[in-house]
């Protein structure tokens, strides 16, 4: 009988060793496309772009006559809606007295995922 | 042989071939399991990931309706591998006419609506994946229930500045020139070609806004998934069987958009 040989156990060990680790970078990767996807999915979603649009409108609308005003915001409200599917709705006030701004202006924008308040003064 | 302490051991019982017989065994039933255990999950595990995919290819999809409809995106392409089944498109005039939604409010609006669909029906998994009026749903082929994968955009919103509320209800239908199914490889591409704008305000507009859903008579129904969208998503009561109350809203924008599906 020949002697059995056991100087090479560890190639078979190794064997299990690699095995075993790419079993489980097979399973890192098959979940890492899912995080990919959902992260840019919720990237996408957010109207970072659109919320700053109106933002600058509003702004730029509060200096101007209460008549001009109530047309722009019909005109951005429907706008928006059509355009952009978002409701926006917007009111500029007078600051109150003490305060060391003019206005006080409150936005309001929501297009169903993302809404979006914001009081302001100017 | 001898051992260390100098008895003599008898090792004329030691067979080369029935060593080699046990081996073989091990091989053997070794090949046997996995061939009738291990090769038919392998299989069900192949299924269920071309399954999670369609699911997923679907969403992309819904992302792309998304973009032409919301973010005046006017065309838009995407590739994609369709395995395990097929991609179909149900165009709004597909006959016999498939699921429809009816909004009324018993006075001045009352709008009827063919979505269409886009369809991916796996005989393998027992599945079938639908996009319908910018929902992703799926549902298992020969047995009741269907779930909402991704909500669609419908919304209620009431603003705290005129504390006045709108409901927005988008209805997207999918349309094609010819009736297209593929499987494989291949390239959805989508064009915006109509859209169309109705608002109506209190006090036209009455406080019984009622959304009417009829489910698909011939094959699919998706009634489960809407139902669970209308009453828990949104809150909407369920009056009757597939119809459902709005809250009162004082104004309702519904707005229409015809998607043009160039190929598959």
């Amino acid at each position: 009988m020949a002697r059995l040989n056991d100087d090479a156990q560890w190639i078979v060990l190794m064997g299990f060793i690699v095995s075993f680790a790419l079993f489980f970078l097979a399973i890192v990767i098959s979940q890492s496309t899912v995080v990919g996807q959902t992260t840019a999915e919720a990237v996408l979603e957010f109207p970072k772009n659109d919320i700053v649009n109106v933002r600058s409108e509003v702004f730029s609308a509060s200096a101007l006559s209460s008549d001009n005003l109530t047309r722009v915001k019909n005109d951005i409200s429907s706008l928006s809606l059509s355009r952009k599917n978002a409701i926006v709705s917007f009111r500029i006030s007078e600051a109150p007295l003490g305060s060391p701004y003019n206005k006080t202006i409150e936005i309001h924008y929501n297009n169903g995922v993302t809404a979006y308040d914001e009081t302001t003064s100017h | 042989m001898k051992l260390c302490d100098g008895v003599k051991r008898n090792d004329r019982g030691v067979s080369e071939s029935i060593g080699f017989m046990l081996i073989f065994t091990l091989v053997i039933v070794g090949i046997g399991l996995v061939t009738l255990y291990g090769y038919p999950m392998l299989l069900q595990q192949q299924v269920n990931a071309d399954k999670r995919i369609m699911e997923k290819n679907l969403i992309v999809l819904q992302n792309d309706i998304k973009s032409i409809t919301y973010k005046n995106v006017p065309y838009k392409e995407t590739s994609l591998k369709v395995s395990g089944g097929s991609l179909t498109v149900y165009n709004t005039l597909f006959s016999p006419t498939s699921s429809s939604f009816r909004i009324s409010d018993g006075s001045s609006v009352d709008v009827t609506f063919h979505p269409g669909q886009l369809q991916y029906e796996s005989i393998n998994a027992q599945q079938v994946i639908a996009i319908e009026n910018g929902a992703v749903m799926a549902r298992p082929m020969y047995a009741p229930g269907s779930v909402m994968v991704a909500e669609p955009r419908w919304f209620s919103d009431t603003d705290p500045i005129t504390s006045k509320t709108t409901t927005v209800i988008p209805l997207i239908g999918l349309n094609s020139t010819i009736f297209m199914s593929q499987t494989g490889v291949g390239t959805v591409r989508m064009q915006v070609s109509t859209t169309n704008y109705t608002e109506i305000s209190k006090p036209a507009l009455s406080n019984q806004v009622t959304v009417y859903y009829t489910p698909d008579p011939n094959i699919y129904n998706f009634s489960v998934a809407w139902r669970n969208y209308f009453t828990n998503s949104l809150k909407w009561t369920e009056t009757a069987p597939n119809t459902y109350r709005l809250p009162p809203t004082d104004t309702l924008v519904i707005k229409k958009y015809d998607i043009m599906v160039k190929s598959l």
